[in-house]
């Protein structure tokens, strides 16, 4: 169940903002030698050269942040332009204008008042807002004006929409020439390539590695002492006749069944608690989790050979075995 | 029937059986008496070819144990089972006991045997479900199920009552009767009365 977890943990971040990205433009700008949009600062006057290029259907700039919310921690500060608040579906209220702001679905639960602190400034909430993405679900939207205040930049990135698709390499290079200080991708290389995601991906990989190697080792373990709890029955089903095919066979399918049972428990458990992740307020959506069928089938494969690894060998072995020493090491 | 040459073993570095020969003639019942540690029981595990020997030869109908393809098939064919502890494996119930050493085609006796040995009202219950005396009487039943030539029992009334020893001894008479042979290794007294042979072992050697 910790493989399932960590993995889908890991990988329901990154899902999140990289679907966060990628459904909102084909192209994005980000300043030119900075590695993560945190702190990246783009000039926001960019955007009236990039709307008069030829299959550009639309541009919006964003800055992304975070900081304490009242009494919550911290929690995710999305400034953007306002062509670009239409992708925040309104449950309540209106989009905010200067000094106000809108609240994540997940994080207006915990506000009852009808205005927030955030840094040094008092803003008013104009409304609550939904989305499928936890992240957005549980941060602040505001104009970019006041994030930019806020946060002191102009822009975290830039974000195109084309009409073609087989135009956006070269407007990814129109793009390129209006400014040195920028950098210009696909949303799509900017995924693969974005080092956090890498960071995420390499750190979440060690720890599944960790977790699931000890889940190995764990499973091959308890399925090698059931074995050893079982010499004294095998000894008396050699004593009885029974050859060592019939009881490796018979071990092999009862591992078998023992693994898969165990094996769609903790499937059935970790999708239930991933679940239920999203919906706990004090997670503010942010942790959220992606099973893929890759994964799931990568754990089965490796839980059932490690399983029957496990019992297999030192049935072989114990199969090698007088049964009358089988006998009296299972009294013993 | 059974003839046992030069027959030595060694646990590690101690050795249990000094250069052991015998025979044992078809149709006896067979007393291998000694006290305890005078290597009745290994001995016994070594002629039911539970236990290779450490050296020597055995052989069962002529043939060299140790030219046996098939020693499960063998055994499953020729030889019946008595342990002490009864050795019944829990979780089957008193007829899978019996059915898992039964061959296919002497499945048909169970139910005939567990009602010659009085325990077919307990052929559903589980080993613990019954008492001592009945689970040796299942025991019993396990090693006649295939009719085999031979039967060896290893202290087959440790764990008894006398009026139980004796049931169990009446029963192995009777599969005697039936032309097996029945070698038993016990330190009860009791069995010379029903041996056609007897061999005394003291400190792995035969008086």
């Amino acid at each position: 169940m910790a493989i399932f977890l960590i993995s889908s943990v890991s990988q329901g971040v990154i899902g999140m903002y990289s679907k966060m990205i990628k459904t909102d433009g084909d192209i994005i700008i980000t300043q030119k030698g900075i590695s993560d949009t945190f702190f990246s600062n783009v000039d926001i006057s960019l955007l009236e050269k990039i709307d008069k290029l030829e299959h550009v259907t639309s541009s919006y700039a964003m800055i992304v942040g975070a900081s304490p919310i009242g009494h919550i921690p911290i929690a995710g500060i999305y400034g953007t332009t306002a062509n670009h608040f239409s992708h925040y579906k309104l449950s309540s209220g209106k989009y905010p204008k200067e000094g106000e702001v809108i609240l994540g679905a997940n994080l207006a639960k915990q506000f009852a008042t009808v205005g927030v602190n955030i840094g040094n400034k008092r803003f008013r909430i104009s409304g609550v807002y939904s989305s499928d993405i936890g992240f957005e679900e549980g941060g602040v939207v505001m104009n970019i004006e006041d994030a930019g205040v806020l946060f002191n930049r102009s822009a975290s990135f830039i974000l195109v929409s084309s009409d073609s698709p087989n135009k956006i390499d070269n407007i990814v290079k129109k793009i390129s020439g209006m400014d040195s200080a920028i950098e210009v991708k696909t949303t799509k290389n900017f995924v693969k390539e974005y080092n956090q995601f890498k960071i995420i991906e390499n750190s979440s990989f060690v720890i599944s590695t960790l977790a699931f190697a000890m889940g190995l080792m764990g499973i091959a373990s308890v399925m090698s002492m059931i074995v050893n709890s079982r010499k004294e029955e095998f000894g008396i089903m050699r004593a009885l006749g029974k050859s060592r095919f019939f009881i490796i066979k018979n071990l092999f399918f009862e591992t078998l069944i023992m693994s898969l049972s165990a094996y769609l428990f903790a499937l059935v458990l970790s999708l239930g608690i991933l679940a239920m992740l999203p919906h706990i307020e004090m997670l503010q959506g942010y942790v959220n989790g992606t099973l893929s069928l890759s994964t799931a089938l990568y754990v089965l494969a490796s839980t059932l050979f490690m399983a029957l690894l496990g019992s297999l060998i030192p049935a072989w072995i114990a199969s090698k075995t007088d049964p009358i020493l089988l006998i009296n090491q299972g009294c013993a | 029937m059974i003839k046992a040459s030069n027959i030595s073993h060694f646990y590690g570095a101690e050795q249990v059986l000094y250069n052991l020969s015998f025979e044992i003639k078809e149709g006896g019942f067979v007393f291998l008496s000694g006290e305890s540690g005078s290597g009745k029981s290994t001995l016994l595990s070594i002629l039911s070819t539970l236990l290779k020997p450490s050296s020597g030869e055995l052989l069962i109908d002529e043939v060299s144990i140790d030219k046996i393809k098939n020693i499960d098939s063998f055994r499953q064919n020729r030889i019946g089972f008595v342990f002490q502890f009864h050795y019944l494996i829990n979780y089957l119930s008193v007829y899978e006991n019996i059915a898992l050493a039964a061959l296919e085609e002497k499945k048909q006796n169970i139910n005939k045997i567990l009602e010659e040995l009085g325990i077919l009202e307990f052929s559903s219950r589980y080993p613990n479900e019954i008492s001592g005396g009945q689970r040796q009487r299942v025991a019993v039943a396990r090693a006649l199920v295939n009719e085999p030539k031979i039967i060896f029992a290893d202290e087959p009334t440790g764990s008894l009552d006398s009026k139980n020893s004796t049931i169990v001894y009446e029963l192995l008479r009777e599969a005697v009767k039936n032309g097996t042979t029945v070698v038993v290794a016990s330190h009860d007294m009791q069995i010379e009365s029903y041996a056609t042979q007897i061999i005394r072992l003291k400190d792995g050697q035969i008086l």
